[in-house]
């Protein structure tokens, strides 16, 4: 029997739903690898920061590269496509010479001021990230944002370990938070 | 103007379509994800999906991951064709002309 006008608007506007919660399913869930991903490498780079604090660049630069590699290879076992391993290099790349950038704008930094660039650019994207797409990544993102900048502010001398903690660690239960969705 | 294909048409396959459709070819879904975006029980998504499979709209494949039994579906090719038929079928139904003919057919029910 051919449905009416109603149930076919309903039909298509079912479609529409379930179409919109499995993009967010599948997106919370490649984000969900690559969050654990990076929570893990910031949290070896901050914890041999703490140990080795006159090496941080070469820590930071083997730290970075090995998570790159990690990080392409998770995203294309996630369904992406070949292309994916130049937009992973892109969005790096970009938070690199974005903290670059202000480091020589603001030269010179100390080592602890250099460390919060990322972490805080990485909260600011989360928020925007949330408040156009996803909300969860708003959340994600205050809580990055806040961690951090609690830690430069009242714990400066132990920095290195609270942010092993507070930005490894929150990366790390982010993405475990949303795997479990 | 074409029918929508009656298997499609059931709420909850209605949703399994479309949550495989978002899939790109040679893509699978688990089980327990499509559950998720399905909202339904175990039982009530295992009957839709070997309704789907039997139709040849549904693949599924059946193996195990870290030692547990998982299964996955996709839409095959023909589950492609066919949810895209449907989904031009409902706008059809929705295409002014048509929805005019059923209002005016509606009212011609109701005077007699």
């Amino acid at each position: 029997m051919q449905p009416t006008a109603e149930e076919a608007a309903q039909a298509l506007r079912d479609i529409a739903r379930v179409k919109h919660r499995a993009a967010g399913f599948q997106d919370y869930r490649a984000e969900s690898g690559q969050l654990i991903l990076w929570g893990l490498a910031y949290v070896a780079g901050f914890a041999l920061t703490a140990c080795f604090r006159d090496h941080i660049l070469p820590i930071w630069i083997i730290v970075i590269l090995a998570a790159m590699t990690m990080g392409i290879r998770l995203a294309r076992r996630s369904g992406a496509g070949s292309a994916v391993a130049w937009r992973y290099i892109g969005v790096i790349g970009t938070i690199i010479l974005f903290s670059l950038a202000l480091n020589l704008v603001f030269w010179p930094l100390t080592p602890e001021q250099g460390a919060m660039l990322a972490p805080m650019l990485l909260a600011a994207l989360y928020i925007l990230r949330g408040i156009q797409l996803r909300p969860r990544y708003t959340l994600i993102g205050l809580m990055l944002g806040t961690l951090c900048m609690f830690g430069y502010l009242f714990l400066l001398p132990v920095f290195w370990a609270w942010m092993a903690l507070a930005c490894g660690g929150t990366l790390i239960l982010s993405g475990l938070w949303l795997r479990g969705r | 103007m074409q029918t929508p294909d009656e298997i499609i048409h059931q709420p909850v396959r209605l949703k399994i379509m479309a949550a495989l459709n978002t899939l790109e070819t040679g893509q699978w879904l688990e089980f327990v994800a499509l559950r998720s975006i399905v909202q339904a029980t175990d039982g009530n998504l295992g009957a839709h999906l070997a309704t789907l499979e039997t139709a040849g709209y549904v693949l599924l494949k059946k193996d195990f991951a870290a030692r547990k039994p998982r299964t996955r579906a996709c839409l095959s090719r023909a589950g492609r064709e066919a949810f895209n038929r449907y989904v031009i079928a409902l706008q059809a139904i929705l295409m002014p002309q048509n929805v005019d003919a059923e209002a005016w057919e509606s009212k011609r029910d109701s005077h007699e």
